[in-house]
């Protein structure tokens, strides 16, 4: 087997831009999946009663169905519902968003329902109101109690955005199918690419583990 | 716009295979991923430094990629790398099982390692073998424990199954997406098959809900 990796040296901007997309999705996708989780679960935590079995519905849905099927269907399909359509990037950050603002939701559920109840009265014996409460004494306890879990949601976008090349999305996995149709050299391609990955992913989750050990112990009360 | 929901009965037969297939890839794999766990994780726990190393890499690495990388480069690098040819079937589930496997590793760990260590020294006390003591007494403990992430890993895959359908896999995202090709009923095809996976997700995903509950560890 001769080894060629010239494809790779000669497309290294087509690869490089393609990261540069595969970070900017991930990251954007990330941060916008955080605000919708928020708000998802705020409103079921503290919402009008009707809102609380649809927001119920859309999270088991959006654990029930492949985030591949979110994502084609955004794209294929509701252009066609809604008469209007969108460039494959933005229709991946709104499938991702989507589908991983559900998990995000649970995780900041969790996160506020974790912090015990008596604190929320210790408050109202104060003299506070509800959003005061909210803003001053849950969340701040909270937020640290989910930062290790927001690193999760980070890496999980980042793997999800690969998912995003059925769509035709110019991320680093596209890129790569590319170069490896044009050169006819899938074997380079596609293991270098898998070392590209690797090297982005492997930081972000000992960083997120690191988060587990060191913030576990503030987040307790 | 002209809907035409006759499509998705006329290619009932074919859905229906792709629905099966999309059950036995997900069987198949957490049938074969689950002794692949135990056994990283058993050689993570080993007291041979080849072999922990050899298998913290190896659920490091898997653990690390986007699984649609991980399917292409079993399908398009495996072959030449190594000299061997699979069918796609069987390549989408070497994928499947590396990934899942490298998962089911950290989980069994954290399960073993979730046991008391006085346990172990009991039945080695009892004259067990260090074996016996592992497979009697520490593992039928950790099982109950570990059953609610490998209740959640079993979903994940289910979904992620859907990914093989890059590799011409006829299981129902492929075979949707290709009867959406023949007939161009893009929406109908494509909610149709978003249907399918949610009538099937929809209660695995509820009775991952029960079992968290029940058995779920309490801090």
């Amino acid at each position: 087997m001769d080894v060629d990796f010239s494809p790779l040296i000669d497309n290294w901007r087509f690869f490089a831009s393609g990261f540069g997309v595969t970070i900017a999705l991930s990251v954007i996708s990330a941060i916008t999946s955080i605000l919708a989780g928020l708000v998802i679960a705020l409103l079921r935590l503290y919402g009008p009663r009707w809102l609380k079995p649809l927001l119920v519905f859309y999270v088991d849905t959006m654990r029930s169905i492949p985030v591949l099927v979110v994502l084609v269907w955004i794209y294929f399909a509701f252009p066609i519902l809604a008469g209007v359509t969108f460039p494959p990037f933005w229709a991946a950050l709104v499938g991702l968003t989507l589908h991983i603002a559900a998990y995000a939701a649970e995780i900041i559920r969790a996160g506020i329902e974790s912090i015990r109840p008596g604190q929320t009265r210790a408050g109202l014996a104060l003299g506070m109101s509800r959003a005061q409460i909210l803003r001053k004494i849950v969340l701040p306890q909270a937020t640290i109690r989910m930062l290790p879990a927001f690193g999760s949601v980070l890496t999980m976008a980042i793997k999800d955005t690969a998912i995003a090349t059925v769509i035709a999305v110019p991320e680093l996995m596209h890129r790569a199918e590319t170069v490896a149709g044009q050169s006819y050299r899938p074997v380079e391609v596609f293991t270098a690419v898998m070392v590209l990955y690797f090297l982005l992913l492997f930081p972000v989750t000992r960083v997120v583990d690191r988060l587990y050990q060191r913030l576990a112990h503030l987040g307790r009360s | 716009m002209n809907l035409d929901w006759n499509v998705v009965w006329t290619n009932r037969q074919v859905l229906m295979e792709g629905v099966g297939l999309t059950i036995g890839l997900t069987v198949a794999t957490m049938a074969l991923a689950v002794p692949g766990g135990i056994l990283l994780a058993l050689m993570r726990l080993s007291s041979n430094k080849l072999l922990s190393t050899a298998s913290l890499w190896f659920v490091e690495f898997f653990r690390n990629l986007p699984l649609i990388l991980v399917i292409y480069w079993a399908f398009y690098v495996m072959p030449i790398a190594f000299d061997v040819q699979f069918s796609a079937l069987t390549t989408a589930l070497v994928a499947l099982v590396l990934n899942v496997s490298a998962y089911n590793a950290e989980t069994f760990r954290a399960g073993i390692n979730s046991i008391r260590k006085g346990q172990m020294e009991a039945a080695l006390a009892m004259g067990m073998s260090r074996r016996q003591a592992m497979f009697k007494v520490v593992i039928p403990q950790a099982a109950r424990r570990i059953l609610p992430v490998i209740a959640s890993t079993w979903i994940s895959l289910f979904k992620d199954t859907s990914l093989v359908s890059v590799i011409a896999v006829g299981e129902l995202a492929y075979t949707s997406m290709q009867i959406r090709a023949q007939t161009f009923r893009v929406l109908e095809m494509l909610t149709a098959m978003a249907a399918l996976y949610w009538l099937m997700g929809y209660p695995q995903a509820k009775l991952v809900d029960w079992i968290h509950k029940k058995y779920g560890v309490k801090e």
